[in-house]
């Protein structure tokens, strides 16, 4: 009885567990095992403790420690503006879209949705089209003179405008799915007491999605933290390196021209996974206590 | 009363109506770019509307079948894409299942675990992953780009967030019917995830689809090559965009597919409506 | 549904079936010729296909060769028969033991040796008197001018001598038209690398990588002269569209950009030397297309006699790749009357214009490069001062060194110890 207590489970979850090992599990251990070694990519990795860490973390003088914290400043940066937009542009949406009798639903999500399949080398070469000074249209729209690429704050600006053109259509599917398993008898007795759309927005259907929302937080967050298009492709990291974010540090140091600095490029990722994991098991832990 | 369902609906029109035109006005201006000529665009820079539609780009993509067959990378991608798709969908709901309505020791701390490993970046990973693709003998076939996508877990966390969200009454209503496992799998949780588990197949197409740098390394014949990985081998090696009709031209065609699915996958993920009638939040 | 997932399968697995097998009977061959290069490509392989070799040439175009090509070496499954690299890999590939030498294929091909190429394209292969690749071109940093503008402003004579100078240059200061401008700033850190050759000096000391050195002060200082003045594309700009929409004297992009240009009606241009400080010194840094060959056991004495008759045949039959607009390194080539008509032919027109070619072959020379490209922008256009900057770039390329190095320092231990 005890042993098909077990094994039921394990034939529901069992499956995928070994497709993580395989696929996930083995290649992440490695990655974390190459951040105590220094590696090219191509010969053996060669052990050297803490020392890449001690490099990235304590070495005031080294272009790694800067590296690192300028990275990871900006990073963080980009995280703060960004996480909120990505969920609150959706969530407006996708509300407006459930309002009773209005039409053209379809069309709105569609026309919301397809910036998000654009590659991302197409939609930075038409985003710095409409911001090129001479050719676009936004500087002629808002008479600055600044060139947005090379001038803070715009540089930062144009990669949010970007990010969240871009990254809006996942998140208002998701909050359109939730909103829909919510009870419609639940808004017309609303409805009857004599609520209006903000109330029954704050007192049911906030309510009703905690759980996606909660997903959502969690996914775009992480999701954030490991920008690198964007930026790359639209101000390439300045003016003066103001916009280069971490994982642009981590890929050049892993994969640029010259010979690969694989290991230190490892354990800044090792620390950029460990920043993600605290941050998110907190988000989920104050947003699973309130929900509950 | 009724007059402020008037005014809440206009101002819902108009917010939609507002945000739509801002989104779509970059992606017109790319549509249009495709139709213009090199000259075009570097002497009139932004104009909605072509001065001469020309079609040479597209021309240019279409024609050059031997070193970019882009008709059948669209093929590839198409077949990776659904196989991998109804896959994923097999997997997370199965997998989802297990770790929000059945009880065993270490449910919440396994899947937690295994969420938290997920979340470290993936940089030389690379490294490893190819090795494993090597050994299962999978190089330059579609099982390199089909499977190693099911082990992700954003999908199953979501699955996992609506199936909390399902209360527990409902398996035990069909416990007592004498239902097993596999039967309120079946008959009771997946007629009601049947909107996520379309969300998250749209998410798994389109992911599949807008891969780029793991299906270079994994593939070596250009005509396996899914339309994303393949539509960068147009783009010349110096970084220079030399034909920027060209690369808004390729870059629209690879969409097509996708917003197909998606236009066609939207009416099931808003219509499961009466399925949930009955269910409080 | 059911049936519909089994049909799915089995042509999977029929696929699937299709799929081993062809890279033991071609000569696989990597290249990262994207684009309109990988088409010029193709061409001469399907030619040298046509003569009915042992083994067919089997071009693969990679987008992101090099991170290819190290997990192939690394998991040392897979690995090409041919491939082509850039020059400013290939001392850092010898060091690690990546590439095999030429000498069998040389032995093989008499006509694949010095004379036969542009010096400087055959010694980027050269490592310590060892060959270990066999060129099929330059591409060099090349300024495009606007004859259209130069004739408006009256300055069609600062090409008399085919070298534009920065004097020249600023004395049109304070007389352009509004939105017009004399330079981009298109790939300044291979401008800056031009310059400290026109100045005499290097990227190294010693072996020690030299970034903050006087040169290299007076080289990014000198453009940033040119910026200050307001004869530059602001920062941040897309100096190379406003040099095709007519409003820039000169382009300081690549002999590849030939083409993209003349996709541009209207756009009157020709190409020159990039500017420098004499009319007498001046350089164009360059880098070059390798053919190599990757360390690999099981390459067979049979494929490397194909892969010398490949190489052989490039050689006598490149042509087609002036139409990329590179300049081609077989001096057969060069010299036919045909390749005259190409715009690059400039850069090999007479011995002082193939002598400022200049391919840079130091070890640490990405480093450098990308140690440039990174502080460039911001100290040509005045964003950071000039002294840190050269403090910052020195200690970027230092720190890279010393982290590198300790691999190298292992492998050639264990090589040691082998013997």
């Amino acid at each position: 009885m005890n042993n098909n207590n077990f094994l039921k489970p394990l034939l529901f979850v069992g499956p995928h567990i070994i497709l993580f090992i395989v696929f996930i599990l083995i290649p992440s251990v490695y990655g974390i095992y190459a951040s105590f070694t220094n590696w090219n990519l191509i010969g053996d990795p060669v052990w050297v403790g803490l020392d890449n860490y001690k490099t990235i973390l304590t070495d005031t003088d080294s272009t790694f420690y800067s590296q690192f914290f300028n990275g990871l400043k900006n990073t963080l940066l980009f995280v703060v503006f960004s996480v909120p937009l990505l969920i609150i542009i959706p969530l407006l949406i996708a509300v407006a879209l459930e309002h009773k009798d209005l039409k053209f639903t379809s069309l709105f999500q569609t026309l919301l949705y397809i910036p998000g399949l654009i590659s991302i080398s197409a939609a930075a070469l038409v985003w710095s089209l409409i911001f090129n000074k001479q050719l676009g249209v936004a500087n002629n729209l808002f008479g600055s003179e600044a060139v947005w690429q090379t001038t803070q704050p715009y540089a930062w600006i144009i990669i949010l405008i970007i990010t969240i053109w871009a990254g809006i259509g996942g998140n208002m599917i998701i909050y359109r799915a939730g909103i829909n398993g919510v009870s419609k008898d639940l808004y017309e007795s609303a409805e009857i007491d004599g609520a209006g759309p903000v109330r029954k927005f704050f007192s049911i259907t906030l309510p009703s999605i905690r759980f996606p929302l909660i997903y959502t937080m969690v996914m775009t967050t992480a999701g954030a933290f490991n920008v690198f298009a964007q930026p790359l492709m639209m101000t390439d990291g300045g003016p003066r390196q103001s916009t280069t974010v971490l994982m642009m540090y981590i890929r050049d140091l892993a994969f640029s021209h010259g010979e690969s600095i694989a290991g230190l490029a490892s354990a800044m990722a090792v620390l950029l996974g460990l920043v993600i994991l605290v941050i998110s098991a907190f988000q989920y832990y104050v947003m699973n206590r309130n929900a509950a | 009363m009724f007059k402020k369902i008037k005014v809440s609906k206009y101002l819902a029109y108009l917010f939609l109506i507002v945000v739509s035109a801002i989104w779509t006005i970059p992606v017109i201006f790319g549509i249009v770019t495709s139709f213009r000529s090199q000259t075009e665009i570097v002497n009139e820079g932004f104009r909605l509307l072509p001065v001469n539609w020309i079609v040479d780009n597209y021309v240019a993509i279409l024609e050059n079948t031997s070193s970019a067959p882009i008709l059948q990378w669209l093929w590839n991608s198409i077949f990776i894409a659904t196989l991998h798709t109804l896959l994923v969908v097999a997997v997370i709901s199965i997998t989802g299942y297990g770790y929000s309505r059945m009880k065993f020791k270490g449910r919440d701390f396994l899947f937690f675990t295994l969420l938290a490993i997920s979340f470290f970046p993936n940089v030389v990973n690379l490294i490893p992953s190819y090795k494993i693709i090597d050994i299962l003998g999978w190089v330059n076939t579609p099982w390199a780009m089909i499977v190693p996508g099911l082990a992700g877990m954003g999908n199953i966390f979501l699955v996992r967030q609506f199936m909390r969200g399902i209360p527990m009454e409902l398996d035990e209503s069909a416990r007592v019917d004498g239902a097993g496992d596999f039967t309120i799998y079946a008959k009771v949780i997946l007629p009601l995830i049947r909107p996520v588990l379309i969300v998250c197949g749209l998410f798994s197409f389109t992911g599949s689809w807008n891969d780029f740098l793991w299906p270079v390394i994994v593939y070596t014949d250009v005509d396996k090559m899914p339309v994303t990985a393949g539509l960068l081998l147009l783009q010349d090696i110096y970084g220079n965009y030399r034909m920027i009709g060209q690369l808004m031209g390729s870059a629209i065609l690879a969409i097509i597919p996708t917003l197909l699915l998606f236009f066609f996958a939207q009416k099931y993920f808003v219509s499961a409506i009466n399925l949930n009638s009955g269910i409080k939040g | 549904m059911k049936k519909g997932l089994m049909i799915l399968f089995a042509s999977l697995v029929f696929v699937l079936a299709g799929c081993s097998g062809g890279d033991e009977n071609t000569i696989q061959f990597w290249t990262p010729l994207t684009g309109e290069d990988g088409a010029y490509m193709d061409e001469l392989v399907d030619a040298f296909n046509e003569t009915e070799p042992e083994f067919e040439v089997e071009h693969v175009v990679t987008s992101d060769m090099y991170t290819k090509m190290y997990t192939v070496l690394n998991s040392g499954n897979g690995i090409p028969d041919l491939s082509i690299i850039h020059a400013d890999r290939v001392t850092s590939f010898v060091k690690q033991g990546l590439i095999e030498p030429m000498t069998g294929i040389m032995e093989a091909q008499p006509e694949l040796n010095t004379e036969n190429y542009l010096a400087e394209a055959w010694e980027a292969g050269n490592v310590e008197g060892t060959q270990y690749t066999v060129p099929l071109d330059i591409h060099s940093n090349a300024m495009y001018y606007n004859k259209d503008l130069l004739a408006k402003y009256g300055v069609e004579h600062w090409l008399d001598d085919n070298v534009v100078t920065f004097d020249e240059m600023l004395s049109l200061q304070g007389q352009l038209e509004e939105g017009q401008y004399v330079l981009n700033d298109a790939l300044a850190g291979w401008v800056v690398l031009a310059q400290i050759q026109n100045l005499g000096g290097d990227i190294q000391q010693d072996g020690a990588p030299a970034v903050n050195t006087p040169e290299m002060e007076q080289a990014i200082g000198a453009i940033k002269e040119l910026a200050d003045a307001g004869l530059m594309t602001p920062y941040g700009e897309d100096g190379y569209l406003m040099f095709q929409s007519g409003n820039v004297l000169f382009s300081t992009d690549g002999t590849w950009s030939s083409t993209g240009h003349g996709q541009v009606e209207g756009l009157n241009f020709g190409v020159t030397n990039i500017y420098a400080f004499e009319p007498t010194t001046f350089h164009n840094r360059a880098s070059s297309h390798l053919f190599a060959m990757l360390e690999k056991e099981e390459r067979t004495d049979e494929k490397e006699q194909v892969i010398g008759d490949f190489l052989e045949f490039i050689r006598q039959n490149s042509l087609k790749w002036a139409e990329a607009g590179q300049i081609v390194a077989s001096t057969e080539v060069i010299e036919s009357p045909e390749y005259d008509e190409y715009m690059q032919s400039f850069f090999t027109s007479t011995p002082e214009q193939e002598e400022s070619l200049h391919i840079y072959t130091y070890e640490h020379y990405p480093y450098v490069a990308e140690a440039i490209d990174t502080y460039v922008g911001d100290l040509i256009h005045g964003e950071m001062d000039l002294q840190q900057g050269l403090e910052e770039m020195q200690k970027f390329v230092d720190d890279k060194v010393a982290e590198g190095s300790l691999d190298i320092e292992n492998a050639e231990t264990e090589e040691t110890t082998e013997e």
